[in-house]
């Protein structure tokens, strides 16, 4: 299998290659109201909407640093659509063993966790959306 | 001389002129002295004509020339028009329809009857005719069975032009293509494609509303044949479109035709009731027919309803107790829903007559197997001597909109334009009551981000368990900067913000941006501010 591996608050994730639709970059990610923590927004491209996700906050590594202007994965499977931002692009690298999901292992000095779109997404799913606190403060 | 071009533009600009001719002929119905309204008809007919002779169509030449004549008189005043004569027109007009499609050439003998004979009472002048138009035509068909396809839409010259200009610097941009040096690859082959991406996009933008067409301009192929339906039951009717500003794709339109005609078909033959029935009721003479197209999320609503005298409820009944074996208690157990979804069983008829308009009520289940077949749903409901209501949900794949964008701290919001009554300055805003919607603390906004300098006075459907109660409502929104009245292409929300319920789509405004579009209906109440 060849995995995509890229680096998001400190933590190497690998994702197969196959769901990588393209990596962009400078392009507005638009915030939307009532979606959790986790969501970061819309970017609509080529024709398409993408979900941008802080896949490390939502995996429970830490919080991805947000530059500005970052490079985004845009993932694609099924008819689902979602973007993730890494830190930082490691390249592609191809295993022998199928892995599962959130399988660790080590490749060379570092340790690289499988991920894949679908447990992303049910992940997602299970997150709240819409009005949860009603702010007084006005 | 390029015969083919010359005859497709005859043809095209033909069927403009008889739509226009059908619209004006309605009216001079309503006032016949109008000499203005004759001109103009008078004027249709002799584009038609002329293009015909320079073609050399002898038989529409033949036609308008003897419907000229007559026009020319009302038009002068020499003579008064009488609404049989324009029933006469009509026809007139009817059979210039066919001849401009068939280009001049009359095949059948029922035709060349009908030709002969509409042409030897036009010849014979205005006032020899008066009591001769209700005399059936010579043809198979029957009012309400023709009506025309949706062959062309009208689309903006602008539009097209847009197009063309845009197509033209895709073509520059692909000759602008930097010399691709081991530095320059990366940089200036990024900034080509960036170029050439936000070039595609607006085409895509562009190219999709070439697909959508007005509820409006929809509508408009109903009216003559409501007219008709109308006539030839002696009833008077209007016709009232509602949300004719809304777009929507032209293939699902075109699946509505059918089942459309024949839901007003039925609402003429059994709803609507005579002219002095009405007046001994205390309704207006005249019976309504609307049409009323509302966007809800990714769908769209079509409500047809006329003020005629309801269902009746216990035709059905007694349909269910005769053919369907029910007791009393077991039809006494339906839901309203229940019993008037009866009209659709495949075998239901509460007419003792049946009329060669309206049939047999075979068609309602030809009806709903349509809308199904779209992937949409029906709903019926009525009211004994009040009228009918058969609303009508279909999924919609693709919209442009005109909304409302505005900026709220972060985010960037669009609300249907035909849901916003006014806009005001914050500083011009007066409200007796000082109360307005809190969507500043519905959407957690903290007091440093952006300022708010708009109010927006909103009004939409009251709901009740999800579905609409009948009822209007109007608040005070107050919100940021105002982007502007902007065109939108609507995006379903998808499956995680769907679970917000509060969002009726994604908006893609013309640059690429994206605002979120808000659903009032769907809104928690709050305490007022």
């Amino acid at each position: 299998m060849e995995l995509f591996i890229f680096n998001s608050a400190e933590e190497y994730l690998g994702i197969d290659a196959n769901y990588v639709y393209r990596v962009v970059e400078e392009i507005k990610i638009t915030p939307v109201p009532m979606a959790p923590p986790y969501y970061l927004g819309l970017i609509y491209y080529r024709g398409e909407l993408f979900e941008v996700v802080d896949i490390v906050g939502l995996l429970g590594s830490g919080k991805a640093k947000l530059k500005g202007n970052p490079r985004i994965i845009l993932l694609k499977w099924s008819d689902k659509k979602l973007a993730v931002i890494p830190d930082r692009i490691s390249g592609l690298l191809w295993i022998e063993d199928k892995k599962g999901q959130d399988t660790i292992f080590t490749e060379g000095n570092h340790s690289v966790r499988l991920i894949t779109p679908e447990n992303i997404w049910k992940r997602l799913l299970e997150l709240p959306y819409g009005p949860t606190k009603i702010s007084e403060d006005f | 001389m390029d015969l083919q071009k010359y005859q497709k533009i005859f043809s095209q600009e033909s069927d403009k002129y008889l739509k226009e001719l059908d619209r004006l002929l309605i009216r001079v119905e309503k006032d016949l002295s109008d000499l203005e309204l004759w001109a103009d008809i008078h004027g249709k007919i002799h584009s038609i004509k002329g293009m015909a002779r320079a073609l050399s169509m002898d038989k529409i030449t033949v036609l308008g020339h003897a419907m000229e004549n007559w026009c020319k008189q009302f038009q002068e005043g020499t003579m008064d028009a009488t609404s049989d004569n324009v029933q006469l027109i009509f026809q007139g007009g009817d059979l210039l329809r066919l001849l401009v499609a068939r280009m001049d050439d009359i095949s059948s003998a029922d035709d060349q009857r009908w030709y002969d004979t509409l042409i030897s009472q036009l010849r014979k002048g205005p006032e020899a005719t008066s009591g001769e138009a209700d005399q059936k035509r010579p043809l198979s068909r029957n009012a309400g069975s023709y009506v025309e396809r949706m062959d062309y839409v009208r689309v903006k010259y602008s539009l097209i032009e847009e197009l063309l200009g845009l197509s033209q610097e895709i073509m520059l941009s692909e000759k602008s293509l930097p010399p691709l040096s081991l530095e320059q690859i990366s940089y200036g082959l990024k900034n080509w494609i960036d170029d050439y991406t936000s070039l595609l996009k607006g085409l895509h933008f562009r190219l999709a509303q070439l697909r959508l067409v007005s509820v409006a301009d929809f509508a408009d192929i109903f009216v003559k044949t409501i007219r008709n339906l109308g006539r030839e039951n002696n009833k008077a009717i209007k016709f009232e479109v509602i949300g004719g500003e809304l777009e929507a794709d032209i293939t699902l339109l075109e699946r509505l035709r059918e089942p459309f005609i024949h839901i007003f078909r039925n609402s003429i033959a059994h709803g609507i009731e005579s002219s002095e029935e009405r007046v001994n009721l205390g309704k207006d003479p005249e019976g309504k027919i609307v049409l009323d197209a509302t966007r809800r999320g990714d769908s769209l609503i079509v409500k047809l309803s006329d003020d005629g005298r309801g269902i009746d409820s216990e035709a059905i009944k007694r349909y269910l107790r005769d053919k369907k074996y029910m007791r009393d208690d077991q039809i006494a157990q339906m839901s309203q829903e229940e019993l008037f979804d009866t009209i659709l069983s495949p075998d239901f008829s509460s007419s003792s007559t049946t009329s060669d308009m309206a049939g047999r009520g075979i068609g309602m289940n030809v009806v709903a197997q349509a809308i199904e077949y779209l992937g949409g749903t029906m709903t019926i409901n009525s009211e004994q001597k009040k009228g009918t209501e058969f609303k009508i949900k279909l999924p919609v794949s693709l919209s442009v909109i005109y909304a409302i964008t505005f900026r709220i701290g972060d985010y960037t919001l669009s609300i249907p334009t035909s849901n916003v009554v006014s806009i005001d300055q914050m500083e011009s805003f007066s409200n007796d009551s000082d109360s307005y919607y809190n969507l500043k603390g519905l959407l957690g906004i903290q007091d440093s981000k952006g300022k708010l300098s708009h109010v927006l006075k909103v009004r939409y459907l009251g709901t009740k368990n999800g579905s609409d109660d009948g009822t209007r409502k109007e608040i005070d929104v107050i919100v940021g900067d105002i982007v502007g009245n902007k065109p939108v292409m609507v995006m379903p929300v998808g499956e995680l913000l769907g679970k917000a319920n509060i969002f009726s789509g994604v908006g893609i405004m013309e640059n690429g941006e994206i605002s979120i579009l808000l659903d009032f209906e769907n809104l928690p109440e709050m305490p007022m501010h």
